[in-house]
């Protein structure tokens, strides 16, 4: 039940990412909903699990893009790793704190991003990436995150009585 | 103490293993194009039915608001007169360049008539995953004769090529990516240059001489090397032009014909 309902909610953040999200797109930018995902798998759930699902979101996210294989899942992965180490030793409640996670992961992943288009792709990225749509980039995902981990948290709330397993409610 | 020791020699192996996994899927990647097809055709045959009902579902809300709440038949006319001025921009180059080339090639050569090729009508269905890459999901696949490097337009022109063909859906990478050349000319001096994709709505135009008289404004055409893109096709318009006195050669902007942003019906040219 829980795995199915996690599999429904990624099937609908992929979806809207690969269509309607287009719609809020400013200065060519959208937010990445996996991103904020996976943050708050890191901070929400226990260690392997965030890690898991970091590293799981990262390659879905990968198979769905037409960019190298792999960007993603380093990015992921590694986010989900640091918030879930982390995770105790700052206080992760609130608007703000969230959104400096957000803004911290979205510039990782941006950053992960540029040096494998420059090293192993040897592809062309605007030099407006790394002033202009990298900080929308962030600005925005740290805008629409709480918001979304509110969504979750309400849908998690509502999927813990469920379970027929207790040990498999992943929230720490 | 020993535990602490233990707890980050645990970290370190778990960076590690990330690190190794995700460094031996981009060499693989990277090595050979073929390595990500099963994974690109479950992710794509799992989405693809969500895909296209969320956007058959955007497509009829904004149909209704456009057509039905607004201005009924001012945005239908509208829309017939924006479809015939594109249709007629892009007859009129159409014309232009086959006039060129009946004149360069007439006594060579029988005009070889490259809109003689079968084509595949495509809808769009998806956008990339990610925030960087510009890619989009068409609703055709192999079944429908698609395969790897075909060309892919719209009326207005070029927009990219098929970079992985899968059984019902396709990967588009538009001609704006970071990873995307085209070679190209323009269509009055017949100067050639390479059409670069900046990950932006523009595009840079690579390798032609400070010499070529370009100004803002001039059509850029495929060039037909390459053996994706048919000769004359419309890429777009120079945007901006600067020289450099010490550069041999031009920096120059395009603005691509298509309207990225805007994509829905897709050609896909079939060999």
């Amino acid at each position: 039940m829980y795995y199915f309902s996690q599999a429904l909610i990624a099937v609908f953040l992929f979806s809207a990412q690969t269509t309607w999200l287009e719609i809020f797109s400013f200065g060519g930018v959208t937010p990445d909903l996996i991103l904020v995902w996976v943050v708050y798998c890191g901070v929400r759930y226990s260690r392997s699990s965030g890690i898991g699902a970091g590293i799981a979101l990262g390659l879905a996210q990968d198979s769905l893009s037409g960019g190298l294989l792999g960007v993603n899942t380093l990015s992921k992965s590694l986010i989900a790793y640091f918030f879930s180490t982390l995770k105790n030793k700052f206080y992760v409640e609130g608007m703000i704190p969230i959104g400096i996670f957000l803004i911290v992961s979205s510039i990782f992943d941006g950053l992960v991003f540029y040096f494998s288009m420059g090293t192993i792709l040897k592809g062309e990225v605007a030099s407006s990436f790394l002033y202009q749509s990298l900080p929308i980039y962030s600005i925005y995902n740290a805008l629409i995150g709480p918001f979304m981990f509110v969504v979750l948290d309400k849908i998690d709330d509502w999927l813990q009585p469920k379970m027929s397993n207790p040990y498999m409610g992943m929230r720490r | 103490m020993p535990r602490k020791g233990n707890k980050s020699k645990k970290n370190i192996v778990l960076v590690s293993a990330i690190l190794l996994f995700s460094l031996a899927l981009m060499t693989l990647n990277a090595k050979q194009e073929k390595g990500t097809g099963f994974l690109d055709s479950v992710a794509g045959f799992i989405l693809s039915p969500f895909q296209n009902f969320f956007t058959q579902t955007i497509q009829s809300v904004s149909d209704s608001i456009n057509h039905h709440f607004l201005l009924v038949d001012v945005a239908r006319e509208n829309d017939q007169l924006k479809l015939e001025i594109q249709r007629l921009i892009s007859e009129k180059n159409q014309l232009i360049e086959r006039l060129a080339s009946q004149k360069r090639l007439a006594k060579l050569m029988a005009y070889e008539d490259d809109w003689d090729k079968k084509i595949v009508v495509a809808s769009v269905i998806g956008r990339d995953a990610t925030q960087w890459s510009k890619v989009v999901v068409i609703n055709k696949g192999t079944q429908n004769g698609i395969r790897d490097h075909l060309a892919v337009v719209t009326d207005a022109g070029v927009i990219g090529q098929v970079i992985h063909a899968g059984v019902n859906t396709s990967k588009v990478l538009l001609i704006i990516d970071g990873r995307s050349a085209v070679d190209a000319l323009f269509q009055d001096n017949r100067v050639s240059g390479v059409v670069v994709g900046m990950g932006e709505d523009e595009c840079k135009l690579k390798f032609v001489p400070n010499t070529a008289d370009v100004k803002v404004g001039d059509t850029m055409l495929s060039s037909g090397l390459g053996g994706i893109f048919p000769k004359g096709l419309v890429i777009g318009k120079v945007s901006q032009v600067s020289r450099k006195k010490q550069g041999l050669f031009q920096e120059i902007t395009l603005t691509p014909s298509s309207d990225f942003s805007r994509l829905e019906e897709v050609l896909v040219l079939l060999p």
